[in-house]
Formats: structure tokens, C-alpha cells, sequence
């Protein structure tokens, strides 16, 4: 009993404290600062809020592009769901998230560890590394097509040769799935080494100093030192990753040209070019909006990733 | 929900969109420099058009705006070369009711759905009987939804085929294939006579060509999509269409066209043609003119011949399919008239020809092809006049877009043979009535 009217005796004296005598408002100067941060607020709330809920709204009605039609509480979702052309595009986004993230992440980290080793024009490879990064995706990906089409593709030739494939490849789903892994990979790796090879220098070096005189083995410093201290930036560097693939377009539309299909492909089908299914395209958008979250707050609780610097 | 909430949201979501076209048409016509008000006094109204290297469009504004100097100005707007961007486009604007702009050129796969939104003016009275007479037939029928019409066409073009004469010959043929079966043959022969590395090239990538060309071989065999005398009626499943794309598939089956053609659009179709690796094309009017080109042709126009599209029977030649493009005048534009004056204008047949010469726009209109300077200057309109001439639309329905993305995807599952002929016909037969289903819904 008391407890509970402690408790409520503590809220009271909160809601006070923002509204009451003492409180926030009565400050002039506090208050002041509250309205001056309300635009920022309202442009916050305008500009991140109103199109997931404008989304949500439409996923839930029989929508055109046109009309908003009658309440059909969860029927576009349930719709969505049975569509095979959905399904295959979850399939192939999901894989292709979990395999360019992993591949990624392993030569992301060996080039980081090998760029933080003092050599020779380390500056220079450094950036050079950067280099398929800084090409725009379409720009990377309509190059890796015209490699890997039949009629000059260089890629498609030497493949073919060597028994590796026996069809054309922008023909076949597997191979243009592993295809664009691998060009995601080229494309991404630079940017994971770099933000971990950051996170390297960081790690002060009397850290691996000590531990060496304390005869601590390479495998043990790498695994006892160097990842424990790197865990922050991996967490970000792999969470960004992550987002970014889940978020796959325009290296699916720029090299498959359509015979591959992403959630977000399948989004702007739905909403941009069809009628019919723009209600179900609006629900696949908040489907991808509310799964990249759940992503997102696993690595915040989950795995403890901070967002900001605390302390 | 509540009727006024109801109400309330199509507002405001009109609103936003007005905002958005209104804020993409200020930036896009920024350029020109003056408002609609500046033009001394006359009256200015906004086409939109698709991009035109060639200049010949311009000249044409130009010409327009000299002869009605003081009253009427046209300016254009230039859009993406791709239609289904302009489309999208377009969406914006008149779901917007944004006055700009006053005219389009349109693609004519798009009345249907234009007209069933109120988008775009019904032309019926102002393009008159006579006036119509005027044009090839197989222009209009496109332009045609639910007893109207909607268009003016302008721009004529139609699938077709092209051969090498000079191969044909050497293999002893005397003329072009009438059939599939005669085609297959002779690709054969000169396949091994002359060695040449493709027997036929096509467009059957996941895209609106490949859809183009599935249904020509469809309609040759006596398929289609919708039944032509009742539209609501979907006919795809059947053994005529199957028959279609099973003709298609057998070209890949066979060997005398490479597997990667369900990856091909035009530009992976023409460039093995003008390399002189190919025996036969299916292609739009637009190559001929290539041959012409050195740089771009290494075989020469004396070479190669167009005909109809093949068929099953050698009594009939198949049809090709209609590529037509169409001025259109919305219906919130404030200025139809004027609009329609400028559609009159560039249907005049001293216009088309120059469209047709400068531009390689082939004409609308029937006179222009008896025209000598026309066929002189643009030779493939001589060379391929009755196949110009042979064509069919694509199936009319408000739904286009929706439809044709369904066929797109199993005509190309179909050639690549991931699902057979049958499936594909069948899966498409559900797909497709779910569609008329909703739209007359």
C-alpha cells in the first residue's frame, strides 16, 4: 500500500515538476527554450512521421493510387504475404543481406588489420582501397552486367569456359544472386575496412605491449584485446551494413534488370508502376520499415551497441 | 471510417501532390526563362514531350508559335525517354489536376487508363470523321476506349521483320519467310552455308518489348489476350496461344536463337544484326536507318529486307505490333483549344513529312506514303509500307500497367523455359481475370 502511494505521490510531484510553481514552465528561460525547440520538433514529427504513418494509413485501406478506398484492416498484408513474387523477393533479400554482410565483415576486417600495420605507401593503398566504394552502385552495376553478359561480357566468357556456369547468367537466378553478393562485396568492403581499421587506431598500443610481456599469444591478443575494444565499431559498422543490403535497389535494377527481385524493387512495382497492387506495395513498404527497425533494436538491446556516448 | 475523414484524406493527399507536380513543373520550366503571363499578350500553353535529339520537334514549336504570333504560345516540356517514367510522371500531374501540362505525347498503351481516370479529353467530335480518314487505320484502333477517342496519333511504328537478302540468296531462297516453320528452315540453311552465328534475334528480356513480341507470335497463330469482341473476357489459355509461345520457345529450343534472348531489348537484338551475325530480326522501324551508318552497321541497306512478321499459314502474314505514340489534351488544362489547334497543326501533312525527315518519326498518315520526297529520304517507310501497314494493339484495358507487368513475367519465364508454354498461359489466365475482375469491380 504504501509503496504503491509513494509511487503515485512520485509521479505527481513529476507531473508537477514540469507544469507546477518550481517547475520547467515557470522558468522563463527553460520555457523559452522549449519553444524554441517545438519547430525542430514539428518538423521531425512532418518530415520522419508523417510518411511511415501516411504508408501505414494506405496499407491499411483498398487503395489506389487515386482513391483511398474502404477499411480492409489487415487483408493488403495478408495479401502481400501469399504473393509468390513477395516471397521470392524476401528470399533474395534475406540472403543476400546475411551472405554480403558476412563476406563483407571477414575481408572488411583482415584488410583493416593489414592497412593498420606500418608499410610502405600504406597511405596511398589506403586509397586506393576506397575506390570501389566511391563509384555510385548503378554506375558499378550496370559495369559488372556488361561483364557478365554473353555476347562481350569478359566475365560470362571465362565463366563459361571453365564449366563454371551452363546458362547465361543474367538468365539465371542463382547465379545473378551470387553475382550480386559478389559485387556487393567488392563494392563494400572498403567502406567496413576503413571504419574498423578507425576503430583499430584507437586501441592504444601499451595495451598489446603489456599484454605481450605478460606472454600472451597472438590468437589471445587478437581475441582478449583487439576484438573486446573493436566490439563498438564492428557493432556500427555491421548494423549500417546490414540496413544498407536489407535496403538493396539499385544493384538488383541496375545489374538483373528485374529478373531479381528485392523487397524494395518489389515496393516500387507496387507503388510506382502498377495500380492494382498499390495498397499491398504500401503494406511490403512498412513490412521493410518495421523489420530494418527490429534490426536495428536487436543490435541496441541485444548485443548492447551504443548509440551515443554515454558516461 | 467516416465519409468526412474520408474526404478529408483525398484532399490533402491531392494537395501534397499539387504541391509536388506544381514544384516540378516551376523547376522545369525555370529553364525557359518568363512565365506563362510574358508573351505579349497571348496566350501560352505547356506540351510535353518525350526527348528529341533530333531537333525536329522543336522546330516544329517554332514554327506554331511564329504563325500564331501574338495569341498563342507553345512551350514544351521535355520528359525522360522512358515511357514509363513519363507515365509516372503524368500520374502525378493530373492526379494533381495541376494545369501543366495542356498536351501530351503519349505511348499507346495509355488512353485506357488516361480516359478512365478523366485525365484526358474525349476528342471524338473535334477529331471528325474526315479528319480520321486521313490516317492508316491500325493507328487509330489504340487511340479507341469504350467507343471513343482519345488521340491523335503521330507516330507510327509497328514490329517487323528484317532479312538478309544478299544470305538468303547465297543459300538459294528466293524470298522471305512466310512461316515460322519456313523461317527455322532457311536460318538453318544459312546458318551452315554461311556460317553466320545467330539464325533470329528478338526482344524477350522481362520487359514491354518482350511482351510486344510474344504477342505477335500469339496473333499469329489466332491467340490473344482478351477476346477483341468482348474485352472483359480473358482468352490467353488457350491452344492458340499456347501454340504462340510455344513457336517462341522452340526458336531457343532449336538452337536458332542464342539463350540469352530473354535478356535481350532492342540494343542486345540489333547490335548482332548489324555486326552481320544474324540471318533474320525482329525489330521496330527505327534499324533501317542504322544500315546507312557505317559506324553503327557493318552490313548496308541493299542487303536487307523487311517483311511481315512470319505466321502458321502461308495465306495470311502475321501482324506486327502496334508502337504507336498519340498527342492526348488533359482535361484540367484551361486551354483545350488552343491544344487542339496545335494537334491540328502537327497533323498537317507538310508537318509529318518533317517529323518523318528530320526526325525519323514515321508518319500517320496514309498520303505520306505514296509521298516521293518522304520515301526518298526516309526509305525504310518504302521498304517496309505493307508491313508498316499490318499491325494490332495491345490488349486495351484501364489496367494496362498491372496487366502488362503479369505478361511480362511468364511470357520471359516461358522463353527462358522455367515454366512451359501451357503453365504460362494458364498462370496467366488466372492473373489476368483477377485484373478485369478488380477493374470492373
Amino acid at each position: 500500500m504504501t509503496t504503491a502511494n509513494e509511487q503515485r505521490k512520485a509521479r505527481g510531484k513529476r507531473v508537477r515538476g514540469l507544469i507546477g510553481k518550481s517547475g520547467e514552465f515557470r522558468n522563463p528561460e527553460r520555457r523559452l527554450a522549449y519553444y524554441m525547440v517545438l519547430p525542430t520538433l514539428l518538423i521531425i514529427l512532418a518530415v520522419a512521421f508523417y510518411p511511415v504513418a501516411d504508408s501505414i494509413w494506405l496499407s491499411l485501406h483498398q487503395a489506389t493510387l487515386t482513391v483511398t478506398g474502404p477499411f480492409v484492416g489487415f487483408k493488403n498484408y495478408l495479401l502481400l504475404f501469399q504473393d509468390s513474387v513477395f516471397q521470392q523477393a524476401l528470399a533474395n533479400t534475406v540472403i543476400f543481406t546475411v551472405a554480403s554482410v558476412t563476406i563483407e565483415f571477414v575481408l572488411g576486417f583482415a584488410v583493416a588489420l593489414a592497412l593498420n600495420r606500418p608499410f610502405r605507401g600504406r597511405g596511398l593503398v589506403r586509397a586506393a582501397v576506397l575506390i570501389p566504394w566511391v563509384l555510385p552502385t548503378v554506375i558499378s552495376a550496370v559495369m559488372w552486367r556488361l561483364m557478365l553478359q554473353d555476347q562481350i561480357g569478359v566475365l560470362s566468357y571465362a565463366a563459361h569456359a571453365l564449366g563454371l556456369v551452363h546458362q547465361p547468367i543474367l538468365l539465371n537466378h542463382t547465379y545473378l544472386l551470387i553475382a550480386s553478393i559478389l559485387v556487393d562485396a567488392w563494392q563494400t568492403t572498403p567502406f567496413i575496412a576503413l571504419l574498423l581499421l578507425a576503430g583499430l587506431q584507437t586501441i592504444p598500443a601499451d595495451v598489446y605491449e603489456a599484454a605481450r610481456v605478460d606472454g600472451a599469444s597472438t590468437v589471445q591478443r587478437f581475441l582478449r584485446i583487439t576484438v573486446p575494444l573493436l566490439k563498438p565499431t564492428i557493432l556500427v559498422a555491421v548494423l549500417f551494413r546490414t540496413l544498407d543490403a536489407y535496403r538493396v535497389y539499385d544493384l538488383f535494377y541496375g545489374m538483373a534488370n528485374r529478373q531479381l527481385e528485392s523487397l524494395s524493387t518489389y515496393v516500387y512495382e507496387g507503388v510506382r508502376i502498377t495500380q492494382l497492387q498499390f495498397a499491398t506495395g504500401n503494406a511490403a513498404a512498412v513490412f521493410i520499415f518495421v523489420t530494418a527497425f527490429l534490426v536495428a533494436l536487436f543490435f541496441i538491446k541485444v548485443l548492447g551497441m551504443r548509440t551515443a556516448t554515454e558516461e | 471510417m467516416s465519409s468526412a475523414g474520408e474526404k478529408y484524406r483525398r484532399f490533402s493527399r491531392r494537395e501534397f501532390m499539387g504541391l509536388a507536380a506544381g514544384g516540378a513543373g516551376l523547376l522545369l520550366l525555370g529553364g525557359c526563362g518568363g512565365s506563362q503571363g510574358q508573351g505579349g499578350g497571348s496566350q501560352t500553353i505547356v506540351c510535353s514531350l518525350g526527348p528529341d535529339t533530333t531537333g525536329a520537334r522543336q522546330k516544329q514549336i517554332a514554327q506554331f508559335n511564329q504563325k500564331y504570333k501574338g495569341k498563342y504560345k507553345v512551350k514544351s516540356r521535355i520528359m525522360p525517354s522512358d515511357v514509363t517514367q513519363q507515365l509516372q510522371q503524368y500520374r502525378t500531374d493530373f492526379q494533381a489536376n495541376s494545369s501543366i501540362p495542356d498536351m501530351i505525347q503519349g505511348d499507346c498503351t495509355w488512353p485506357a487508363e488516361l480516359a478512365s481516370n478523366g485525365w484526358i479529353i474525349d476528342l471524338s467530335d473535334r477529331f471528325t470523321k474526315s479528319m480520321r480518314a486521313k490516317f492508316l487505320p491500325s493507328t487509330l484502333t489504340s487511340d479507341q476506349y469504350s467507343g471513343k477517342i482519345w488521340g491523335v496519333p503521330y507516330w507510327h511504328d509497328s514490329g517487323m521483320l528484317y532479312y538478309r537478302k544478299d544470305l538468303l540468296e547465297k543459300s538459294g531462297f528466293s524470298g522471305p519467310p512466310k512461316t515460322w516453320d519456313q523461317l527455322k528452315e532457311m536460318a538453318k540453311k544459312v546458318k551452315s552455308d554461311s556460317g553466320t552465328k545467330y539464325g533470329f534475334v528478338f526482344q524477350g528480356a522481362n520487359y514491354e518489348g518482350g511482351v510486344c513480341n510474344a504477342l505477335e507470335y500469339i496473333w499469329s497463330a489466332g491467340g490473344d489476350v482478351l477476346d477483341p469482341s468482348d474485352p472483359r473476357k480473358v482468352v490467353i489459355d488457350s491452344p492458340e496461344a499456347v501454340k504462340g509461345l510455344q513457336m517462341e520457345r522452340s526458336m531457343v529450343d532449336e538452337g536458332i536463337t542464342p539463350q540469352s534472348v530473354a535478356a535481350w531489348e532492342e540494343n542486345e537484338s540489333q547490335a548482332p544484326f548489324l555486326h552481320g551475325d544474324a540471318v533474320f530480326m525482329r525489330q521496330w522501324s527505327y534499324v533501317y536507318a542504322l544500315l546507312s551508318d557505317p559506324s553503327q552497321s557493318k552490313i548496308k541497306p541493299e542487303q536487307v529486307g523487311i517483311t511481315f512478321i512470319p505466321s502458321f499459314s502461308e495465306k495470311e502474314p502475321g501482324f506486327g505490333c502496334v508502337g504507336d505514340q498519340s498527342f492526348y489534351i488533359s482535361a484540367a488544362s484551361q486551354s483545350q483549344d488552343i491544344a487542339w489547334k496545335l494537334i491540328e497543326f502537327l497533323s498537317e501533312p507538310k508537318e509529318q513529312k518533317l517529323a518523318a525527315i528530320q526526325g525519323g518519326y514515321l508518319p500517320t498518315l496514309k498520303s505520306l506514303y505514296n509521298d516521293q520526297e518522304v520515301l526518298k529520304k526516309v526509305p525504310v517507310m518504302g521498304v517496309a509500307k505493307e508491313p508498316l501497314a499490318r499491325n494490332k494493339p495491345r490488349p486495351v484495358s484501364p489496367y494496362y500497367s498491372d496487366l502488362s507487368l503479369k505478361l511480362q513475367a511468364q511470357f520471359n519465364n516461358s522463353l527462358k523455359g522455367t515454366v512451359s508454354p501451357e503453365q504460362a498461359a494458364k498462370t496467366l489466365q488466372g492473373q489476368i481475370s483477377q485484373i478485369i475482375k478488380k477493374a470492373s469491380a
